[in-house]
């Protein structure tokens, strides 16, 4: 059968489903994050419609929460963002021949894990020239499921017990991540590298730990894979 | 006030660098080196933010077997490394911390 757009969609929709299971406690707990930061509810719905990413709505409640200066929140913001950079240019080649409204709706609904259904769906043999439709099937599920998990989490506020440690789906969905993307040694090296700085400079003000692990990280990787080259 | 200031700016922010190659820039155009770099910033970012969830849960280093979420965090681990599918690891890392914590009582 000659894959068509609305096959591609629905197979996109499907496709991300199990990842479902991650996305509505991590979703629930950036909503119950916001609020708990001292932003109302509408606050927490609007920040998560404009940036659509756990992790920068995560440490934006964080610095937020922490009375930290606009810039530097959005420096931080920033940092946890740079692995787009990096999903972007990895998905441009499959996207250049889209509209431009196609390209800036695709971009807008990439995540971690629609980006790793993504790369793995080009990977697959046939006819490609459909597959933004499964890349779209799968932005709008994850973000109609994320907006709705959030929201939840929003209005519930900090109802939840906190025995249920949900907050550790947070670590666990980054970990799921993280595990697939150590494929060479020197992707070890910069993993090994930025925890371990991760940890030894936690003590820092506003999250920096978290801006200078990731550089020490990439530079770590870089040296590593200029070792092995020579 | 400040707080919108954030909120549209997260926006800015998350949105240009999902846009910077697929809506802007052509990445061949950019120097090898910053490639390179480029290549490394999932292992590192990600690292950066899993290992102090996993080691430092209480805001303090701990390396024990006392630490339920050190534990659970390497059955998920484990767990990714033989499956695929995120459901298997993100169920087996909470199904590991929530006995862990039954255990201590």
């Amino acid at each position: 059968m000659l894959p068509n757009a609305r096959s591609e969609f629905l197979a996109g929709c499907r496709d991300i489903t199990p990842v479902l299971v991650g996305t509505v406690p991590f979703g629930f707990v950036a909503g119950v994050a916001a609020v708990g930061a001292g932003m109302t509810p509408l606050e927490a719905i609007a920040l998560s419609l404009f940036a659509f990413s756990g992790i920068a709505q995560l440490v934006v409640a964080q610095l937020v929460a922490a009375q930290s200066p606009a810039l530097l929140t959005l420096a931080a913001a920033l940092v946890v963002s740079l692995r787009f950079l990096m999903y972007s240019a990895a998905l441009s080649p499959h996207l250049a021949h889209l509209p431009r409204r196609w390209r800036i709706a695709l971009a807008y609904l990439m995540t971690d894990q629609g980006f790793a259904m993504g790369t793995h769906h080009y990977s697959q043999p046939g006819d490609r020239r459909l597959r933004h439709w499964h890349l779209l099937g799968v932005g709008v599920t994850l973000f109609t499921v994320w907006q709705a998990s959030v929201i939840a989490g929003a209005v519930a506020g900090a109802q939840v017990p906190a025995a249920w440690s949900l907050d550790f789906v947070v670590t666990l969905t980054f970990l799921t991540l993280l595990v697939p993307a150590l494929r060479t040694r020197a992707d070890l090296a910069a993993a090994v590298v930025a925890g371990a700085v991760a940890l030894a400079v936690s003590g820092l003000p506003y999250r920096l730990s978290l801006v200078v692990a990731s550089m020490a990280g990439i530079g770590a990787g870089v040296l590593a894979e200029r070792a092995h080259r020579r | 006030m400040n707080e919108w200031v954030v909120i549209v700016g997260a926006g800015v922010v998350t949105f240009l660098t999902r846009a910077s190659f697929i809506v802007f820039a052509d990445p061949h155009k950019f120097p090898h080196a910053f490639r390179v770099a480029l290549a490394f910033v999932p292992a590192a970012v990600l690292a950066a933010i899993v290992v102090p969830g996993l080691a430092m849960p209480q805001g303090a280093l701990d390396l024990t077997p006392a630490n339920p979420r050190l534990l659970a965090g390497l059955a998920a681990a484990v767990v990714a490394m033989k499956v695929r599918n995120p459901l298997g690891s993100i169920a087996a890392g909470m199904v590991a911390l929530w006995g862990l914590q039954a255990l201590a009582g």
